[in-house]
């Protein structure tokens, strides 16, 4: 049984792939559940060996895609901190947020040939909670839009404008407005744990907040890829 | 679809070929125009720039200059190509963008062609922000052709030193020197500087200030090689540092005339020094960087500067730490809050402490029955005083030396007794003569300005360089030029004397000397400091050894207990520790009392000089409102500058602000301190010893290096210093910071105060490693390379930093303290012998619920014999870990007897080690046991000790982390924490109070049921553990509620409720009892673990958890605050671990359970549970949970 460390470059490169997968396919899942977009666009599919819906809109998957590829580099340097979908309304006012938080433990190794499926477990999990996360959350208004945000740990926004696929597909550092949230409430969902990836993922939606993603500010970490997507 | 990334995305195709395009008509254009006009050159080969918005002159008129000068021109820009940005004004957004380019000036261009070379971009940066990010082109072009730096008619002769001067008309000395420095650096002999610096030592032994014209004191010949060198040059005369060439000396100099004069003086006064063979050592004592031996020769000083300096720098940092005297007096604290441990472990292992303060005071009161108590009439002593409770208020006494290094100077000196002085290292008339290239004007105005920009709260923090009517000012006005010439020693303690002439500490002796004319100095005695110092601690050691040393001169004293037992008053106590240090060490002593550490040490304030105060919990209101705010903990210029911004001066003030304002003000947890600390709460414990959070040495004194691998190999001495700072520690540590200072561009290269740093700009670099490490090597490695990613000029580098932190234990505890790695566990407890043996404790502190419940935290879950060989976890040194004073209400709990293991789990060599008497307790008390039923997994777990863990790294894990680890075997390893019922000796079991026996029999017969459960009975176990952690649980009484799981119902309220009334007094009279013979209990060790699950008394899973919880929450009808901080720390916890849905999932089961209870108080401990958990969540998260 070989044992992969962080050291080797496949390991990363493993991580970061299994972690961009299921984040597209929780964005997917999340435009349909929060009724983004119309029930229409999405089809059924089977990922995880639970259905999943999946938009077949081709800029849309286009625009998520492009994303996540370039959060790939990001993970696979362990340098992004959350992924954060921003439902926003007509106004563009955030009206929820879903945070995945990504936290890779900085030395470990995997050694277990049942580790994968175990992660697929655990991301089974997530997306089943994904789909049901309608029932602790509001409806949002109508013609709501959303975009993805990546925070970044420090220094890693400098660093991204000399890869090659971030450079074909650029980011602006995001707006105070478009990560601010007036009066924020804080809703877990689903936390995962395992070997090789943490990931907890939350969710965040109006009603009470102060000011504390000015600490990120600071830092200079916020990107966000902005777009409406609106279809 | 994609408004943004669109357009980028079809960047990709056409702009790319019109980019080139564009490019390509550039190039041939580029020698048309060239043609055109005569005036072509290759200056700006290598650049290209962009222009954005309007510029003068325009871009059209940019862009042909650019290709008449061998430069680029995009009309796009492009990060990787473009390397000048040129702009006359940007928005604040773009600047942002554009963080790490250069963005220059037009006049940088036009200035460059005028001048006939690429000038440094520095100066025409546009905004100020952008320093210290290039200097490499400069370096570089210095080293590249050092053949025209030789001429200094050549203009690329260091441009950037000269430009940055130029502009200051009052610099014109400054210029000479940097020029002649650098030509001569470029000799590769680095002659000037080094004489000028061995000179300047030589000033410094007298007077300490230093001017670099005194080099006479160098042999002659070297004299004569210095001045060849200089004419050499062709640099100028002025700077020759001999008295010959005084004359020639520029008279338009306005400081050269007395320069001259003071020259010839300090010759004079540093003739003597000079010839002592010893000065080789002094020069190192302070602190110099530029060392070469007295016995300088021709040869010696014609050394390359690269590596005469890296040789004579060998061992240099650590000399500098070992020898200087502020390192010295900062280390103290550490080496007190060392004595004071070494204090209480010899105490124990002499078998008691003998307080002779105390017995002392006990003597005055007379009515006390001193003298050794017998264990169990200590136990029936104490039980009556659970049966009346008496609540008393923590009392902390803050003793502070009265102004410590004066009132230690003048205590063999009774003439200047009364009269105003001050300690500092300057012994002259407070005058010395400013050394050329140096500017004290700018520097001091430079501050000036900086405090008046602190009011504006402007941060443009770039010196102005055209000198501004103030400057012009200045030398017309006597004081300020006097200033000048003042000696800048500080001032390290003054009398109260001389306070009142408004002398301060810190300030410049000069200065001081200005308003308080018949100012005597004292020199610094340092071997009389710690005298003095030791014998304090030794005074305040023989009343409680409950002592946090704070500096060499004040400390911390809880004496809450000591107060309790002694009988007698804070005010008696206090002053019969004054007058004993009065006694013993011929200074006086000020204490302030409060009932926390800061109403102590604002009550200090008031008591100072030479008195005593206590503030009363009922004055303080009124006290604490009438008092500045600088005068809180914590606040310091900055930060009272931002308060008075905001309208407030006193703490009262501070009152009105709500907790929010102050939170969005200073941040979360400045702002929740803040909001405390002006209504006088504070609950930090007094603690021996402090967790550290980083390790760093720092060097900001002389620093001066002239190449690269200086700098690279003072890294590495700075590294091994590092290295030898956290073994000293037993730490390591992931996260590597260098700090480096780098003069300001424009300010003076030669600061002020001599080998000082001068006006600097900070800067920090930090780096994660994967491991922790206290390796040297790596630290210096890693080090290097942030260094070089930072691109200094060596030369500007004023101050050199590293930092560690992110700190773990050290697996190898090289003080032979703690245990390592492959000892076995009987080295192991071998080495804890001494803690076996009986002890006669010092009262039991009132420590803070916190660190009472961590200690047993800590102590409670024994762990598995595999993890018995690791590492001990981190953060098991976390406060009142190391600290002997267990609480009482555990010796109480020892001393009872129950707590002995069965034979089967005491290591028998450990049996063996421990003192005679121990060893027949511990064995008459198997005998009278049954067999136990535990299992051989216990056979090694050895017994715990009464003492507390040995001190080792601390940390800033959080030590709830210790509890057992999940997939370990815990259930095997968890001892019952209620002794089987032979244990329990029958005498003891006699005096208990009736209501106590009742429990304790009910609690028999529950275990009894609890075995019967079989399998369940580790998981209980373990739940006990939590319930452990509440002190009036460990009493014989609570055990009882141990077993709630099994028969709640018996657990009446009428049984439990005045056990919380009981504990107060439980816990303060428990007063020097000898502690229990038989008090071993198995000792934890706790696994390492690189990453600690939080868990909450041991449960990890979320079932374990819910069971717990329903456990506490119906088995008992009041919570107690201890069990309460449990949770909201177990919450804590999960928050930092990120797992958040258990979280969520903990906190709605509690919210259920709780707000069901019939109980009000319940529902009012759930609150404060979520309020806790929300603030943290909030800082975490920036919003809080949503609980419905």
């Amino acid at each position: 049984m070989a044992t992969l460390t962080r050291q080797d470059l496949n390991f990363g490169q493993v991580v970061a792939d299994i972690l961009c997968e299921f984040l597209e396919v929780a964005i997917h899942l999340i435009l349909y559940v929060r009724e983004i977009y119309p029930s229409g666009i999405f089809q059924k599919r089977k990922k995880y060996n639970v259905p999943v819906q999946m938009s077949c809109h081709p800029e849309l998957n286009q625009y998520i895609q492009d994303t996540l590829h370039c959060v790939k580099p990001l993970i696979q340097k362990n340098e992004a901190e959350k992924v954060v979908m921003v439902i926003m309304d007509k106004e563009h006012h955030p009206v929820e947020r879903f945070v995945f938080e990504i936290s890779q433990p900085p030395l470990l190794s995997i050694s277990s040939e049942t580790l994968l499926s175990h992660v697929e477990q655990l991301l089974r999990a997530m997306i089943l909670k994904i789909s049901v996360c309608d029932a602790v959350l509001d409806n949002n208004p109508p013609g709501c839009t959303f975009t993805l945000l990546v925070h970044t740990r420090e220094a890693a926004t400098r660093n991204m404008e000399k890869v090659q696929v971030i450079k074909d597909f650029p980011w602006i550092v995001a707006d105070e407005q478009e990560v601010h949230m007036e009066e924020a409430k804080l809703i877990p969902l689903k936390t995962m744990t395992s070997d090789i990836l943490k990931v907890s993922h939350s969710q965040l939606f109006c009603t009470e907040s102060q000011v504390s993603w000015l600490q990120l500010k600071h830092r200079c970490s916020r990107i966000s890829l902005k777009s409406r997507c609106k279809t | 679809f994609h408004p943004l990334p669109w357009r980028q995305r079809v960047a990709g195709g056409y702009m790319a070929a019109k980019i080139s395009k564009l490019e390509e008509q550039f190039q041939k254009d580029a020698p048309r125009e060239k043609q055109k006009d005569g005036t072509s050159s290759c200056i700006f080969s290598g650049v290209a720039i962009y222009v954005n918005g309007y510029t003068d002159p325009s871009a059209d008129e940019l862009r042909r200059l650019m290709m008449l000068h061998g430069g680029q021109f995009h009309l796009y820009y492009t990060r990787s190509k473009t390397t000048h940005i040129i702009a006359t004004n940007l928005p604040n957004r773009k600047i942002q963008d554009l963080k790490g380019e250069k963005v220059v000036r037009p006049e940088w261009i036009t200035d460059s062609i005028k001048a006939g070379r690429q000038l440094s971009y520095v100066q025409y940066q546009l905004y100020t922000k952008q320093k210290g990010l290039n200097y490499s082109s400069v370096c570089a072009r210095g080293k590249q052709d050092p053949s025209s730096i030789h001429e200094p008619s050549k203009p690329s002769l260091n441009h950037l030193q000269s430009d940055s001067i130029k502009p200051q008309p009052s610099h014109t000395q400054t210029l000479s020197t940097e020029v002649l420095k650098s030509t001569h650096a470029n000799h590769k002999a680095n002659f000037t500087e080094r004489s000028n610096h061995q000179g300047s030592q030589d000033t410094l032994l007298t007077n300490g200030y230093v001017h670099p014209v005194n080099a006479a004191l160098k042999p002659q010949d070297s004299f004569a090689e210095l001045q060849l060198h200089v004419v050499d040059t062709g640099s100028h005369q002025s700077h020759l540092p001999q008295t010959e060439s005084r004359d020639r000396e520029e008279p338009s100099c306005s400081s050269s005339g007395s320069k001259a004069n003071s020259h010839q003086r300090s010759l004079i006064s540093t003739a003597s020094p000079a010839k002592q063979p010893g000065l080789h050592s002094i020069v190192r004592l302070n602190g110099s960087y530029h060392m070469t031996p007295n016995s300088s020769t021709l040869a010696d000083s014609s050394n390359p500067p690269g590596r005469s300096a890296a040789g004579a720098e060998a061992g240099i940092i650590s000399e500098f730490f070992s020898r200087s005297r502020l390192h010295h007096i900062s280390t103290w604290r550490n080496e007190f809050s060392e004595y004071v441990n070494a204090l209480q472990s010899r105490s124990r292992a002499a078998g008691g402490a003998v307080f002779s303060g105390q017995e002392k005071l006990k003597k005055l009161r007379a009515n006390c029955s001193s003298g050794v108590l017998s264990l169990w009439f200590m136990f029936v002593y104490l039980c009556s005083l659970m049966a009346a409770p008496q609540v008393r208020q923590s009392c902390i006494l803050h003793v502070d030396m009265d102004c410590f290094f004066v009132s230690v100077g003048v205590r063999h000196r009774p003439d200047l007794k009364g009269k105003p002085v001050a300690v500092t290292s300057n012994r002259g008339p407070g005058r010395v003569a400013q050394r050329p290239g140096a500017n004290p004007q700018l520097e001091f105005q430079y501050y000036q300005r900086k405090q008046q920009q602190y009011r504006k709260e402007k941060t443009d923090g770039d010196l102005e360089m055209t000198p501004s009517p103030q400057c012009d000012e200045v030398p017309s006005n006597g004081v300020d030029l006097d200033l000048a010439a003042l000696s800048m020693a500080e001032i390290a303690s003054c009398s109260y004397e001389a306070r009142q002439a408004g002398v301060r500490n810190g300030m410049f002796f000069g200065r001081a000397k200005q308003l308080c004319p018949d100012l005597q100095s004292v020199p610094y005695d340092f071997q009389a400091y710690k005298e003095v110092a030791l014998s304090m601690y030794e005074t305040l050691a023989s009343y409680t050894h409950n002592i946090e040393a704070l500096s060499c001169d004040e400390a911390l004293v809880d004496a809450t207990n000591l107060l309790v037992e002694l009988g007698v008053t804070s005010d008696d106590l206090a002053r019969a520790i004054r007058e004993d240090i009065k006694e013993k060490t011929g200074c006086t002593a000020s204490v302030g009392m409060g009932s926390n550490i800061l109403l102590a040490r604002m009550a200090t304030r008031k008591a100072k000089p030479n008195g005593q105060y206590f503030l009363r919990s009922e004055e303080v209101d009124d006290f604490i409102r009438g008092q500045p705010v600088s005068s809180l903990p914590g606040v310091g210029r900055s930060m009272s500058s931002k308060l008075t911004s905001l309208g407030v001066s006193t703490c009262g003030d501070l009152q009105q602000l709500s907790i929010s304002r102050l939170q969005r003000e200073f941040g979360p947890r400045t702002g929740q301190t803040l909001f405390r600390f002006c209504r006088g709460l504070d609950d930090r414990p007094v603690r021996s010893e402090k967790e550290r959070k980083s390790v760093s040495a720092e060097m900001n004194y002389n620093i001066r290096f002239t190449q690269v691998e200086e700098a690279e190999s003072f890294l590495t001495n700075l590294s091994m210093e590092v290295q030898k700072r956290m073994e000293g520690a037993g730490l390591r540590g992931r996260r590597i910071t260098l700090k480096v200072m780098v003069r300001k561009p424009g300010a003076p290269v030669e600061p002020a105060k001599y080998g000082g740093h001068g006006i600097c700009d900070n800067f920090a670099r930090s780096v994660l490693l994967a491991q922790p490490t206290d390796s040297g090597q790596l630290i210096a490695a890693e080090a290097i390379k942030l260094f070089y990613a930072m691109k200094l000029d060596v030369k500007d580098m004023r101050g050199v930093g590293l930092q560690v932190q992110q700190l773990e234990g050290s697996y190898a505890d090289p003080s032979g303290q703690g245990p390592s790695r492959g000892r076995s566990i009987k080295d192991l407890l071998l080495a804890k012998q001494p803690a076996h043996s009986p002890r006669k404790d010092p009262p039991a502190q009132g420590r803070s619920s916190v660190i009472r419940t961590e200690f047993f935290k800590s102590i409670t879950p024994p762990s598995s014999p595999p993890s018995t060989s690791s590492d001990p976890m981190p953060g098991t040194s976390k406060g009142g870990l190391h600290h002997p004073h267990t609480p009482n209400h555990v010796r109480t709990y020892l001393n009872v007897s129950i707590e002995v293991p069965s034979p089967s789990q005491v290591d028998q060599s450990v049996l063996e080690a421990l003192p005679v008497e121990i060893r027949k307790q511990v064995e008459q008390s198997w005998r009278h046991r049954e067999e136990q039923p535990s299992t051989s997994s216990h056979l090694s777990t050895p017994p715990r000790t009464s003492s507390s863990p040995p001190p080792g790294p601390s940390l800033g894990t959080l030590v709830l982390q210790l509890q057992n680890q999940p997939g370990q075997p815990c259930t095997t390893g968890i001892i019952l924490e209620l002794p089987d019922v032979s244990q329990v000796d029958p005498e003891v079991f006699a005096a208990l109070p009736r209501e106590l026996q009742d429990e304790l029999c009910s609690a028999y017969r529950n275990k009894g049921n609890a075995q019967a459960q079989g399998i369940t009975v580790g998981k209980l176990k373990r739940r006990y553990k939590k319930r452990n952690a509440s002190p009036a649980k460990k009493g014989p009484s609570p055990l009882k509620k141990l077993f709630p799981g099994n028969s709640p119902a018996k657990s009446s309220p009428s049984k439990t409720l005045p056990l919380p009334l009981k504990h107060p007094g439980l816990k303060t009279e428990n007063v020097q009892c000898p502690s229990s013979p038989s008090t071993d209990v198995p000792e934890t060790l706790s696994k390492f673990n690189p990453r600690p699950v939080p868990t909450l008394a041991g449960a990890y899973e979320f079932s374990d958890i819910r069971t717990l919880l329903h456990e506490w929450v119906t088995s008992i009808s009041e919570p107690m605050e201890e069990d309460i901080l449990q949770v909201v720390k177990y919450c804590t916890e999960l928050v930092e671990d990120k797992d958040l849905e258990k979280l969520y999932l903990v906190i709605k089961y509690m919210k259920r359970l709780m707000q069901q209870s019939s109980e009000s108080v319940w529902s009012m401990a759930f609150d404060f549970i979520l309020d806790n958990v929300q603030v943290v969540v909030q800082q975490t998260y920036g919003s809080t949970l949503k609980i419905t």
